[in-house]
């Protein structure tokens, strides 16, 4: 499998106390080919369905990487397993090289779940506020992380009277917002028209450019080819291929074939 | 290059979750509504509370003797916050719910336990805004109080203080029951169903098992109701208040074993049975502090200082059998009126029912039914009062011992007070609910859509 890597020795695990090294995550000159996160084996079932099945691949620091799947391939399952909110039978993570356990993800990784409107009685600049305090952001990076996804125009406006796409654009501040090396988004541009979804795409080239590794969920392939640099492709919660758009192409023998051809060459 | 920070729970600050967990309550329908409808509630229970309260002043007025029996706590603090009682009882678990269901139901929870706060943190946060919304949700009482002392009412601090910390105390553990039932319930209304079974099943316990020995009796005390008896009677209790203070963390630890949903059921139910275990011990030995506090005026749960310092002194065990039915008034009597005030006083008292699985129909023709005997150091007397003054001559003799002389002044006066209280139902149905709407109203104005400002809030 494309990008898996397998060690013969177990990796130290991140006792409690270890401060994680989350600077050295960030992608620099020196180490931009530097595995950021391994991913081993993900394993989970309700009762008797398997949802994901040893599921393993890797992010490289500074990537902007796209698990694809259709609705039901286990996507969501696979972010909320990584990033520690739900249980799994098994959940081996590693962060640069050491075993990540869920209970210190959020360290590393901070998680968008889709469809989520928070605090929907708060204005939007409150809800803002409480993210950047708690992470004592300064004004500068707030007013440019609300110029960024374009929520000026709302900040005043309670959030359940937003539109999905402002509620999408809420949701990506709050996580720009947060000092996490790696985002985890499902759905990104779920509400959002073409001009729109090229305009936060542009604001995830631009994160990643300074260093920020971002893994979504899409199960929109156009919006997916638009904006990842790689690709693990999901189905009934296996892996069913990995690797940059040439690397399938490669692999599938269809060399002009876009994303759509390549996923239903693999499942 | 972005330069990145490490956030580790240490770093994290408290203040902007505690402004976000107080400005969530507040934005919410549920403590308003509440408010709004224990205006009339504790009105009406207020301007009652005063107009009998005026009838039994009329005859006080008149003479000393009857005056002496007229207290403010028991005319008119117990029976307007019993209003407020009721209240928490129905109503605050739904604003208590709503800290931790809202979130869970929006899903914002999900962003919530990503933050760099610790599980416990954000529970403490929760139930610091659930001590809010009780204060908040408290001022019709404190209102009532209010307009009391402006008709002339007389307070004592202490005996109100009491109070006011039994209903605290209760409202904490219906709030932390509140936030267990929301984190382990999907959804709101199911954590309703779960608090309202603890907070109603309690009432449905004082109804049934009260009154009756052995197991029942020992159930009928893990009712809620009985929290605020102690307090209401002015006794401030040591052991009953670790005990709520335990069950509240009890309840809350457990809370902050089920919120966060990334760990396994199993791991989960483990956790809990060690809470379970803890506050279990904690409680046990909560009910052998025996050491508690006559905060009333008329310090109606003690004898007097002579007394309550001879008694002291009586070392040597002292073991009462009392041959009469739970149910019978002549052994409420006894109970309040000697059995314990004698807990209090005497270091080693154990009181034994010697009839306990009779009735006082059954025991009719039982010569010993009704008498009481007293047994210490070697020596023992039956009595069949439930009076101080017959009891204690007859302890005195059997630890030969010499009564202490009955000290002068000191009474209590009583104070009767022929109050209007048509005042109150205006201000209770009209001025107090006009208060908290425009309070609500303030509350859900949006702040200025001027960045500047923003920026400022956030930098605070």
């Amino acid at each position: 499998m494309d990008g898996v890597h397998h060690l013969a020795s177990p990796d130290p695990p991140i006792q409690c106390n270890t401060p994680l090294p989350v600077e050295a995550a960030y992608v620099s000159e020196q180490a931009d080919d530097q595995t950021l996160l391994r991913v081993d084996s993900i394993n989970k079932q309700y009762a008797d369905q398997v949802v994901l099945a040893n599921v393993a691949f890797d992010v490289k620091a500074g990537e902007i990487v796209g698990i694809i799947g259709p609705n039901g391939a286990g996507k969501t399952t696979l972010l909320e397993v990584l990033a520690g909110i739900l249980p799994a039978e098994s959940s081996d993570v590693h962060w640069l090289g050491r075993l990540l356990p869920p209970s210190r993800r959020r360290e590393a990784m901070f998680y968008l779940p889709d469809g989520v409107r928070p605090y929907q009685d708060q204005p939007v600049n409150r809800v803002l506020s409480f993210v950047a305090n708690v992470y004592r952001r300064s004004a500068d990076e707030i007013t440019n992380t609300i110029q960024a996804v374009g929520l000026t125009p709302v900040l005043h406006k309670r959030v359940h009277s937003l539109s999905k796409g402002y509620g999408r654009r809420l949701l990506l501040a709050l996580g720009l917002l947060t000092p996490h090396p790696l985002l985890l988004m499902d759905e990104p541009f779920d509400g959002f028209d073409l001009r729109q979804t090229r305009d936060i795409v542009g604001v995830l080239r631009g994160e990643a450019a300074m260093g920020r590794t971002f893994v979504l969920a899409i199960h929109q392939l156009l919006d997916a080819e638009r904006v990842c640099d790689r690709f693990i492709l999901l189905a009934d919660g296996r892996v069913r291929g990995a690797g940059t758009l040439s690397d399938l192409r490669t692999r599938t023998g269809i060399a002009a074939g876009n994303l759509e051809d390549i996923f239903l060459a693999l499942t | 290059m972005r330069s990145p920070e490490t956030f580790r729970i240490q770093d994290a600050p408290l203040r902007p979750l505690l402004v976000k967990e107080l400005r969530e309550i507040l934005s919410g329908r549920a403590l308003w509504t509440m408010l709004l409808l224990m205006c009339p509630l504790i009105g009406y229970s207020f301007f009652q509370a005063i107009s009998l309260y005026g009838e039994a002043s009329a005859a006080g007025l008149q003479s000393p003797v009857l005056a002496a029996s007229l207290s403010p706590l028991d005319g008119v603090l117990v029976p307007t916050l019993g209003a407020s009682y009721v209240a928490v009882t129905l109503l605050f678990p739904f604003v208590a719910i709503r800290v931790l269901g809202q979130e869970k139901e929006s899903g914002a929870l999900r962003l919530l336990i990503q933050l760099p706060y610790r599980s416990s943190t954000l529970i403490a946060a929760k139930l610091a805004a659930v001590l809010a919304a009780w204060v908040l949700s408290s001022v019709p009482a404190f209102s009532a109080l209010a307009i009391w002392r402006m008709l002339d009412g007389h307070l004592s601090a202490p005996e109100t203080l009491n109070l006011l910390f039994g209903h605290l105390l209760y409202g904490l553990l219906v709030g932390a029951i509140a936030l267990f039932a929301a984190s382990v319930s999907e959804s709101a209304a199911t954590a309703a169903i779960v608090t309202l079974a603890f907070t109603i099943g309690s009432w449905v316990l004082d109804f049934t098992v009260v009154g009756h020995p052995g197991l029942l009796e020992w159930i009928a005390r893990l009712s809620l109701t009985q929290v605020l008896r102690t307090f209401e009677q002015g006794l401030l209790s040591a052991g009953l208040v670790v005990g709520i203070g335990t069950a509240v963390c009890g309840f809350a630890a457990l809370a902050t074993v089920w919120t966060p949903p990334g760990v396994g059921v199993r791991s989960k139910l483990f956790r809990s049975l060690l809470c379970v275990l803890a506050a279990a011990i904690v409680l046990g030995l909560a009910t052998q502090i025996r050491f508690s506090v006559d905060v009333t005026e008329d310090q109606r749960n003690s004898f007097s200082v002579a007394d309550q310092r001879a008694l002291a002194k009586l070392a040597e065990p002292l073991v009462v059998t009392v041959h009469l039915a739970p149910e019978d008034p002549r052994y409420a009597d006894l109970r309040r009126n000697v059995l314990a005030k004698l807990d209090r006083a005497m270091p080693n008292v154990s009181v034994r029912l010697a009839g306990g699985r009779q009735t006082p129909a059954t025991n009719s023709g039982d010569d010993s039914y009704g008498e009481v005997e007293y047994a210490y150091a070697n020596r023992s007397d039956i009595s069949r009062s439930t009076s101080p003054r017959e009891i204690l001559p007859l302890l005195y003799g059997l630890a030969g011992v010499s009564p202490p002389a009955p000290a002068s002044g000191g009474d209590y006066p009583g104070y009767p007070l022929a109050a209007n209280g048509q005042v109150v139902l205006i201000w209770f149905f009209c001025g107090l609910p006009l208060c908290i709407a425009l309070a609500w109203w303030r509350s859900r104005r949006l702040p200025e859509p001027i960045t500047a400002r923003f920026t400022k809030e956030v930098q605070s």
